[in-house]
């Protein structure tokens, strides 16, 4: 029973949305602040559940039940002592909220800002502009014509396109060349992410339209 | 202080980060993943970062007395409700999100899932529209992707191959109408014998495409997928992935600082 | 016939929607499916999997979320039952924590169907923040990330996970992707652990991933509500995914009429001015 009540408040919300289609209206206005108010709120429970109780407050958990909080302190091991350093960055996170003391959160913001660099770096050096490129240093004869030719599509459009964005130079002479055979590429390209998209975009109304008529209006029929 | 602390902690994490990649050992190795450890705690709480100033803005329109107030009521309430919902079911199941919990079985199920999804479903009937209306072979380049798009699109989906040839006629007969147009608009003979013959070759190929197509239209949408479309990417992520490790450098090295502002 | 052509170029966006609606509705009442072959990337990732030994570890990431949800859900299931079918073993977590409870979701559920047992067939670690930096330390060992699974059980205590420490232990690795977070198990898991991957991801992202599909970074590539179709062919069991490739042709074929539709307004009005 609770399961067809939650049923038919879902498919209220799907129409809800739907009738922007219409024109913007309350009811829509509703169900996009219902969307953003939870959506908020989720936030907060990941932090909560998969981030501070495992990973700040987790650690502590024994020595605290064996000894309580004031006497856990004197049993404190590296492992417990050295995790005040990211509990501090955290706290200093925190800090935006209080004016006085928001400077001290851009200590933590770096931290996450210098992580996300170096992560950056090695990862695009490691994972994808070595292994690409000698993806690419392809035999351009192979002894099949086909996969010969392909081969060699697949390094002009690959060098062409990263010619296209070599900026340092004026596009003249035979840089002019490769950058026009690069952006005849790119449009073939970018015509087969949209043509994806397309793709994408009805499976996502194919899915909702589903929902309404197998699992909201088939149960008037049971 | 302000300034130099935050320079220093991002050229420390930074640079250790890519020392350890060349010299995996001690005692990079061990530091590198105290490193991680650490911005797995610190970076969980970036996800609130912004939900203050949602709060705040809606918070001001209901004091404010706003025409749009009681939307805001709603996503406070909203809100509160959710948060409380969720730490219920957390306490009670050890998790919001166990299978047994009431907030995963009802609102996760029936109440978020929906709204997000249906608010993304609207992007079908937008890109149609949109498709319609801009899309149009106005160069070269245009025409090039619209070739493309148009290949994919009907390639990729089953029986696409069967409507192919009724596109492919419409639009060479469309073509060759336009150059029978430019023929009649010519005043010197042999420019309007050249449109007649383009407008006439035009349509004698309506056949063999539609023929061909007919028969390899999913293996040439394959190829245009695994071969030039692949290079094209490539190339396109080389070059993006070398445009952010130039940025990241520029960060750890404190001569991009826009971040502290 | 000035007027006609105005006409056609300005048709009003409402009656494209309810076209669009109707193109999508009519087809799946229907619930018809046309034929056709499966590619050759997924192939090759259901190949990986009939491949793997009984008993295997397969880690499972959920990168997704509602918004992509009709793409990544339904093969979500096909593939769990596959898994399962197979004897293989489930490791999941995710990247994405709004869509993260969909992957408990289809995970209870299948394990129900098939009779599986919680932390002996199948495990669910939840979500850490901090993406690239949970990949690098899982590499060395699973419990810096994940020292207990969602519930806050310590992994030690569930039988399946005492001998699983790091990617050496996990013979596959698939992330359902909706953004970006692929490209980031490929960089960190198997640039630098030689992880074996195979990615499935919704339409959107799928041509950006065929760069690593043929570098060989990942062994198979399942894109959008068509590579879940084909992978429902594979398995032999039909569903959703493929009656909704009867719907996408219906739309592919209207939003193509369209574009044409609006071109022949454009160069008629073009040309009478």
């Amino acid at each position: 029973m609770v399961e067809v009540i939650f049923i038919w408040i879902a498919a209220g919300l799907t129409l809800a949305i739907f009738s922007f289609l219409y024109k913007d209206n309350p009811f829509y206005k509703v169900a996009e602040h219902i969307y953003v108010g939870s959506a908020a709120a989720f936030w907060f429970l990941y932090l909560w559940f998969f981030d501070v109780e495992p990973k700040i407050l987790g650690p502590f958990k024994e020595v605290f039940h064996k000894y309580g909080f004031s006497g856990m302190w004197a049993h404190f091991g590296a492992e417990q002592w050295i995790l005040f350093i990211p509990i501090f960055l955290s706290i200093c996170m925190l800090l935006r909220f209080i004016p006085p003391t928001a400077w001290l959160s851009r200590w933590a913001i770096a931290f996450t800002v210098g992580m996300a660099a170096g992560l950056g770096v090695t990862g695009a050096l490691q994972g994808y502009i070595i292994p690409q490129t000698q993806a690419t240093l392809l035999p351009l004869w192979t002894g099949n014509p086909l996969t010969s030719f392909n081969n060699l599509i697949i390094v002009i459009a690959t060098l062409a396109t990263l010619f296209y964005f070599f900026f340092s130079k004026e596009h003249k002479g035979v840089l002019g060349v490769f950058s026009r055979i690069g952006i005849t590429f790119i449009m073939i390209a970018f015509g087969a992410s949209f043509g994806y998209t397309v793709m994408a975009r009805v499976s996502l109304l194919i899915g909702r339209i589903h929902f309404l008529l197998f699992e909201w209006l088939s149960s008037f029929f049971h | 202080m302000k300034k130099e602390v935050p320079l220093i902690i991002t050229f420390i994490s930074g640079f250790l980060l890519i020392v350890a990649l060349f010299i995996p050992h001690e005692p990079f190795g061990s530091l590198q993943e105290r490193f991680n450890d650490w911005y797995i705690i610190v970076s969980g709480f970036t996800l609130i970062l912004g939900v203050d100033s949602l709060l705040l803005y809606h918070w001001r329109k209901i004091k404010t007395k706003d025409k749009d107030a009681p939307y805001s009521i709603i996503l406070i309430i909203t809100f509160i409700t959710v948060l409380l919902w969720g730490i219920y079911s957390g306490v009670k199941h050890g998790n919001p999100f166990a299978p047994a919990s009431t907030f995963l079985r009802y609102f996760y199920t029936y109440m978020f899932v929906p709204l997000q999804a249906t608010m993304f479903a609207l992007l079908a009937f937008f890109i149609a529209s949109a498709a319609y209306r801009a899309f149009r072979a106005r160069g070269l380049n245009a025409t090039l992707l619209l070739v493309s798009a148009g290949l994919v699109m009907l390639g990729r989906v089953p029986k696409g191959e069967i409507v192919v040839p009724f596109f492919i006629a419409i639009t060479l007969i469309l073509i060759a109408i336009i150059f029978v147009l430019e023929a009649v608009a010519r005043v010197s003979l042999y420019e309007r014998l050249l449109y007649f013959a383009l407008a006439l070759i035009s349509l004698i190929a309506i056949i063999p495409l539609s023929i061909l197509l007919r028969e390899y239209l999913p293996a040439l949408a394959d190829w245009i997928m695994n071969v030039p479309q692949l290079g094209a990417k490539r190339g396109l992520f080389i070059g993006i992935w070398l445009g952010a490790i130039a940025m990241a450098i520029r960060i750890i090295l404190g001569i991009e600082r826009t971040y502290l502002k | 016939m000035r007027e006609f052509f105005e006409r056609i170029s300005k048709i009003d966006r409402r009656i494209i929607y309810l076209i669009v609606l109707v193109g999508v509705t009519i087809p799946l009442l229907t619930r018809k499916g046309f034929e056709f072959k499966p590619l050759p990337e997924v192939k090759n990732a259901y190949n990986f999997i009939e491949n793997l030994p009984e008993g295997s570890n397969v880690l499972i990431s959920i990168d997704y979320d509602a918004a992509s949800m009709p793409e990544l859900q339904p093969l979500l299931e096909v593939m769990l039952r596959h898994l399962f079918r197979n004897n293989l073993k489930v490791i999941m977590m995710g990247h994405w924590p709004l869509g993260l409870p969909l992957g408990q979701i289809a995970l209870e559920k299948i394990a129900k169907e098939m009779d599986k047992k919680y932390g002996y067939d199948y495990v669910f670690l939840g979500y850490r923040p901090g993406i690239a930096a949970v990949m690098l330390n899982m590499g060395k060992e699973i419990r810096m990330v994940f020292d207990v699974d969602y519930k806050g059980v310590p992994l030690d205590s569930l039988p399946m996970m005492r001998e699983v420490h790091n990617y050496d232990d996990i013979a596959l690795l698939i992330g359902f992707e909706a953004g970006s977070v692929g490209d980031f198990w490929v960089q960190f898991a198997q640039a630098r652990f030689g992880q074996k991957i195979i990615l499935t991801s919704t339409a959107v992202v799928t041509p950006d991933l065929y760069p690593y599909y043929q570098a060989g970074q990942i062994v198979g590539l399942i894109g959008g509500l068509r590579g879940a179709a084909d992978y429902e062919i594979l398995v032999k069991r039909k569903g959703f995914a493929y009656t909704g490739m009867t719907a996408q042709t219906v739309i592919h074929v209207i939003i193509i009429a369209l574009i044409l539709l609006g071109n022949i307004g454009y160069f008629a009005l073009r040309r009478m001015r």
